[in-house]
């Protein structure tokens, strides 16, 4: 594409040899061939939840089992759209997953950076208390942990399903180890002028930060939004539930009735869906750069 | 330690360094704890002061309902210890480990060599084999229930078209876990496929073409040249993933709730039922350290390991 | 305290940010959902289980309720029927924040730490909405106090029970001149007459839930009077008596009198297609065959030992435990569950006995076919035994289930799985009890 005519570019990947290769052998042909069919499968499930949901139910469970229906309807969605409950979860897990996500990131960077850039007396030990806390996994801590929400009055309150998860020592080690290679001499340059810490970390590091605090972000923001156990474990008041929570736990209108349940799934897959449809790269390159640092 | 003796070195001499050096180092001060303290607050409150009380609870008698607890001493870990239940749902949580991390590692690298070498479909590629891991887990769990159903589920559905017999996919004890084990498969899988996927774009094309220039075929390249380099990769991965498939208990719970569960019930999901369905905060506490200790012995295994590949 | 020089004074911004999100939280946490603050009508949480042909019936009467009741804004949840409901309920409670009334089974309510998990109701208010004793089955009744405190409105008597399938009875011949099946007394009588059904069905004389011979062996083990007494780190029991009621499970699926292997949601089913022409199932099953369209009725659970028991429980209302609670809230939820056994006719219709007794003596009741054919049956229920691991889907039927099944199934001896169940009832019996 326009990569072609960039000549740094093509200094790196060679497209002139490249381009046509694709284009001409029968190998490549296969190849393409099998990755759409790979990707036809593993799409197959979400199809298939689609499929289901704009049937009228009482073609859900007919025998044989046919993709595509004659009759499609929007019956289903409207239904599960009229009982509210669903926009309610969404709504909770918005609220949270951006409440985790800030605190994350506000309490994340300011850790990182005191251990990176302060010297302080405890610095090293503090550190690795922090660090070995990745070894605890939260699922270690469910019963101690409500036992705890009980006594502070938190259950069943977003702070309690919230601040939990704030806890995240693994974006202060990410957050740590890149503002390490920030060289000091930036720094030094704005202390010159008379910044103070806080003033050099907002105006000197975190604009330097954006693809980590972006990677930070995004890994949070999707694991606050699509965590289970500690949401399910912190709420029994369905008004209170999250996306998955509620779904997962509260019966009822859906029972058997496929359509409904589908279309419910399809509503609740849509909003991060979506986001992962125009932010794709930001979103596979933040959740690869967290992966592989943390 | 370097940390304390250089602030006593500092604050020994009445005026310590002048301010305007260009020393490498800046001074100690107490400026930076105020940055790391609402953080350590908070870690301190979710997570060392729980971690300190479940042990705490592990040797009382402490219940759901409130009623008033007493001190058992190691009578919780003792009964633990000697706990069918315990047992069988730790050899669950170790068998969906060892079922699901192979698949979940060959998968996500299978996609990623797929779509590094067919990049004009790139996009759509990372959309298909990416998409599920966005999901939230009740929708997938929802979503494969209803594949798996018997006689009008598209698996059984289609077995049936085929002239095949039928299974009862998640009911039948002989199967259930190997379902749990495919859903996550798809589910999660795409995890993995990103950080190959990364290290793949990372390997320069001249290693590739050198080695075709040397007469290498595709199937040549890809075990002498490519799988070498993805060797850390693979280290990161499995490393990420045994520990992701130990803490199994999401769709694991949804997916075989209401039936009969001894069979794929893992050992989250029995300090679950022992603390929340049977009140027993104690003995749930001492259940949750027995697996803690699993992951610790499984984390430091890994990293031995890991850390020698890394030599 | 002490900073080094051209340090800014960040703290009080960073507290000032502290406070801001702390008022902003408390906010969120401090009251419900929003849009339940624009809202001046008194909002009533209600939690149930139920989620077959009952659910259907909750609903409907919800939906009067609510009709009723406009200043009210009636908000009911239903789990997943067992352990995912009883965990949620009993977490709920112990947070503080649980739903303002819930269903329970009357078997469970002991071991869901009455005065703890669960606040008392006041007899008065409750009086006053027209529910006291004198209006409810005395036995039930008298069970839903704990230590001298009422704790619980029952809203039914619910038992397993004998469903027959007309068209298959009436060409065995086993039906009398009144179209009902005929009685049988004793073990012996009751395998002849599926013996002769069987002979009609080419398959099975009834079917049953194997995976859940906890209810079947509780009700012939009490027609026999047999108890199980618990002590402090054991128990006894009848072995002769559970062995007698073991071996009738033994005998049903080896003469192929009953399946050996049939799961609770594939039972009915079963039934409805004709596999077998009786069926031992839960009256709660009704709606499903009425749906179906077959002809069936329902009697009381068979005569083996001398006696109609059987093993059944009651569906009743509690307050689960809330740290604060709203005296006019409260004074709702006791009005809605007045409301409901009054009118629990219409919960009859899912098969379930209603408590309620100006309703189960009305004429519109006794005309309810099948369900009037079957009322004695709440005279003969027998609840599960008073421990704190016993009652609808707790552990002791879960024990037994796993023991008892194999019975069915062939793979072990009336015997075998006794001396098994034993041990694990022992077991259980040493754990310390958490409530």
């Amino acid at each position: 594409m326009a990569a072609t005519t960039t000549p740094r570019a093509g200094a790196r990947t060679g497209p002139a040899r490249r381009a046509p290769r694709i284009r001409v052998t029968p190998g490549s042909a296969v190849l393409y061939a099998v990755a759409a069919a790979c990707a036809l499968l593993w799409l197959a499930p979400l199809l298939w939840a689609v499929a289901t949901s704009v049937k009228p139910e009482a073609e859900t469970t007919a025998v044989p089992v046919r993709w595509l229906t004659d009759n499609p309807t929007t019956q289903a969605y409207a239904s599960v759209l009229a009982r509210g409950d669903l926009l309610r979860w969404m709504a909770n897990s918005a609220i949270i997953s951006v409440l985790v996500t800030a605190l994350t990131l506000v309490l994340c960077v300011l850790a990182a950076y005191g251990f990176a850039k302060c010297r302080f007396p405890g610095r090293g030990w503090l550190f690795a208390v922090v660090v070995a806390g990745i070894l605890v996994p939260p699922q270690v801590l469910i019963v101690p942990l409500f036992a705890q929400m009980g006594l502070m009055g938190l259950v069943d309150t977003y702070w309690g399903i919230a601040l939990p998860q704030v806890v995240a020592p693994v974006m202060v080690f990410v957050l740590k180890r890149f503002f390490d290679g920030i060289p000091a001499a930036y720094e030094d340059a704005a202390r010159m002028d008379g910044a103070g810490p806080l003033r050099v970390l907002w105006s000197v590091v975190l604009p330097m930060s954006r693809p980590v605090l972006a990677a930070v972000g995004i890994f949070t923001f999707v694991g606050a939004w699509n965590n289970f156990l500690w949401p399910f474990v912190a709420t029994t008041d369905p008004a209170m539930m999250t996306l998955p929570v509620g779904l997962g736990t509260v019966q009822g209108a859906y029972g058997l009735q496929y359509a409904q349940t589908m279309a419910a799934a399809v509503i609740s897959a849509l909003p991060l869906l979506v986001v992962f449809l125009f932010f794709q790269r930001q979103i596979v390159s933040g959740i690869a750069g967290v992966g592989i640092k943390g | 330690m370097t940390t304390r003796t250089s602030t006593e070195d500092a604050r020994a001499p009445s005026l310590p360094e002048p301010p305007g050096g260009t020393a490498p180092r800046r001074p100690a001060s107490w400026t930076g704890l105020w940055f790391v303290l609402p953080f350590v607050a908070c870690y301190a409150l979710f997570l060392v002061w729980p971690t300190l009380t479940g042990l705490g609870y592990s040797l009382t008698d402490q219940s759901l309902s409130g009623a008033p607890a007493g001190f058992v001493g190691l009578a919780n870990w003792q009964e633990a210890l000697a706990d069918p239940n315990v047992w069988s749902s730790l050899r669950n949580t170790l068998v969906f480990t060892a079922l699901s991390v192979p698949p979940l590692v060959l998968v996500g690298l299978g996609m990623a060599l797929l779509t590094d070498r067919a990049r004009r479909l790139g996009w759509f590629l990372r959309f298909a084999f990416f998409a599920p891991f966005v999901l939230p887990v009740a929708v997938v769990t929802l979503i494969w229930v209803w594949i798996y159903q018997p006689g009008i589920g598209l698996i059984n559905g289609t077995l049936a078209a085929l002239g095949l017999g039928e299974v009862n996919w998640l009911t039948d004890e002989r199967f259930a876990m190997l379902s749990v084990v495919a859903t996550t498969t798809w589910w999660t899988a795409g995890f993995n496929y990103l950080l190959y996927l990364a290290a793949l774009q990372g390997i320069p094309r001249e290693v590739h073409e050198a080695a075709a220039l040397d007469g290498a075929g595709s199937w040549q390249r890809l075990r002498g040249v490519t799988l070498p380099l993805l060797r850390r990769t693979t280290a990161l991965v499995l490393v990420l993933q045994l520990v992701a498939s130990l803490k199994v208990f999401d769709q694991m719970y949804l997916m075989t709730i209401g039936l009969p569960d001894a069979a794929t019930r893992p050992i989250i999901q029995y300090v679950y039922e022992s603390g929340f369905t049977g009140f027993r905060i104690g003995y749930a506490s001492a259940v949750s350290y027995l697996f803690f200790a699993v992951v610790i012995v499984a984390s430091i295994v890994q990293f031995r390991l890991f850390s020698r590949k890394e030599d | 305290m002490r900073r080094a020089a051209g340090t800014p004074p960040s703290p009080s911004r960073r507290s000032l940010l502290a406070g801001t999100l702390a008022a902003a939280g408390l906010g969120l946490a401090g009251c419900g959902p929003a849009d339940s603050v624009l809202d001046d009508r008194t909002r009533l949480r209600q939690w149930n289980l139920f989620t077959g042909g009952d659910g259907a019936r909750m609903v409907e009467m919800h939906e009067r309720y609510t009709a009723e009741h406009p200043d009210i804004d009636f908000r009911p949840t239903t789990y997943l029927w067992g352990d995912p409901f009883y965990t949620k309920f009993a977490m709920g409670a112990a947070g503080g924040r649980a739903s303002d009334i819930a269903t329970l089974h009357l078997s469970r309510l002991a071991n869901m730490a009455p005065g703890r998990l669960i606040d008392p109701i006041d007899e008065g208010a409750l009086a006053e909405a027209g529910i006291s004793g004198e209006v409810l089955p005395p036995d039930i009744w008298e069970r839903c106090f704990v230590d001298g405190a009422l704790y619980a409105v029952p809203l039914d008597t619910h038992v397993v029970v004998t469903y027959y399938n007309r068209e298959v009875c009436r060409s065995a011949g086993v039906l009398d001149a009144g179209g009902r099946l005929v009685e049988t007394r004793g073990v012996a009588e009751f395998v002849d007459l599926l013996t002769e059904v069987k002979a009609v069905t080419g398959e099975f004389g009834t079917v049953l839930d194997t995976t859940n011979p906890w209810q079947y062996f509780w009700a012939m083990y009490r027609q026999q009077d047999g108890r199980m007494v618990f002590g402090d780190d054991d128990f006894e029991m009848d072995d002769d008596k559970a062995l007698a009621a073991l071996d009738v499970l033994r005998r049903l699926s080896e003469e192929g009198l009953a399946p050996r292997s049939s799961d609770a949601p594939g039972t009915p089913p079963n039934f409805a297609n004709g596999r077998g022409g009786l069926g031992l199932m839960g009256n709660w099953e009704i709606p499903t065959f009425e749906t179906a369209g077959m002809d069936f009725s329902v009697t009381q659970f068979p005569d083996l030992f001398g006696n109609h028991r059987t093993r059944g429980d009651s569906h009743v209302y509690v307050l689960p435990h809330q740290r604060e609670r709203d005296p006019e809230v409260t004074a709702a939820a006791v009005e809605y569950a007045a409301w409901m056994l009054r009118n629990s006719l219409t919960w009859a219709g899912g098969g379930h006995i209603p408590a309620y007794r100006p309703v189960v003596e009305s004429e519109e009741y006794l005309a309810m076919r099948p369900q009037s054919e079957y009322r004695e049956a709440a005279g003969n229920v027998e609840l599960d035994p008073d421990i704190w691991f016993s009652g609808s889907a707790a552990r002791l039927s879960t024990e037994a289930t796993a023991v008892f099944s194999g019975l069915h199934q062939g793979t072990t001896t009336p015997e075998e799985s006794l001396t098994r169940f034993k041990d694990a009832v022992r077991a259980l019996v040493r754990v310390p009890a958490p409530i």
